[in-house]
């Protein structure tokens, strides 16, 4: 443990998970509409995808991804989330994304070790 | 050094940019594993992407404690009882309104945190991640992986529906090393 302590500040950076996520989420779904037959691939795979290029940075940190994928047809979501933790070190993201018959919510929350 | 957390906080706070906050400061000695720590809890809504702070702090040099392992495990089926509880006696009988269910996620994500937080469990830090959503006939589809140490990370999950409205609520337990 000591060598990730050493000189280097452990902070959650809120900038790097956006790309990564917004990269994630880009690739999977892209331009397609919405595909009953494809969501449960596509869940799984922005997850996976965005957990794998969060875990390559290297950090010591654990992550917690959400993804909601929603289906535009005029019905409303709320999302709230409430956390107790060390808030010098821990950090939360949260990246909307749409095209024209989908909707996506990844949520990203980074505790540190 | 108490006093250097609370100076830091009330920083991290001005700093902050967030559509409304509402600011009720309790300190609180709490015992963890043994040692005492006083902690400053706010609570502020951000209704906005959140600026993190720009300070960056050198990480905090902690003594070993030699413990391998929670003394306590956090305890998933009493927490499914409390989501249970709390989403039941909140949505029983509410329909679906824009305002008002904004306002009810908010509200019912502290209320789930403050009841989980009684339970006291040692070394555990907590998420707990509500969304409601009005029933039309789209699909929903939500799912979550974690990268954690599953022997002592855990999740708590619970779904609620009634004739117009249908939430969910996550808790994750994460222990702190």
């Amino acid at each position: 443990m000591d060598e990730f302590q050493s000189g280097e500040e452990i902070v959650f950076v809120v900038d790097d998970i956006n790309t990564i996520v917004k990269d994630a989420v880009e690739t999977t779904i892209g331009n397609n509409n919405y595909q009953q037959s494809r969501i449960h691939q596509w869940t799984s795979s922005v997850v996976e995808t965005s957990l794998n290029q969060l875990s390559k940075l290297g950090k010591p940190f654990k992550y917690i991804v959400t993804c909601i994928i929603l289906q535009k047809n005029g019905a409303g979501l709320h999302t709230a989330s409430s956390c107790f933790w060390d808030s010098t070190m821990d950090g939360s993201c949260i990246v909307r994304w749409e095209n024209k018959t989908t909707l996506c919510v990844v949520n990203v929350f980074g505790l540190a070790v | 050094m108490s006093d250097l957390a609370k100076e830091k906080a009330a920083r991290l706070l001005k700093k902050r940019a967030s559509v409304s906050s509402l600011g009720s400061h309790e300190v609180k000695a709490k015992e963890t594993a043994g040692r005492t720590k006083d902690s400053l809890s706010t609570v502020s809504y951000m209704d906005e992407p959140g600026h993190h702070d720009d300070n960056l702090r050198p990480a905090v040099q902690m003594e070993n404690t030699y413990q391998m392992g929670p003394y306590r495990r956090f305890p998933v089926i009493t927490v499914n009882d409390i989501l249970k509880d709390v989403l039941a006696s909140y949505l029983q009988e509410e329909k679906y309104e824009a305002d008002l269910c904004r306002q009810m996620t908010k509200t019912i994500s502290e209320v789930i945190k403050g009841r989980v937080k009684e339970l006291m469990v040692p070394r555990y830090k907590i998420i707990v991640l509500i969304s409601i959503g009005q029933l039309g006939d789209q699909n929903v589809r939500m799912g979550s992986r974690c990268l954690w140490d599953s022997s002592n990370d855990t999740f708590s999950s619970h779904t609620f529906k009634n004739s117009s409205l249908f939430a969910v609520a996550n808790v994750y337990a994460v222990y702190f090393e």
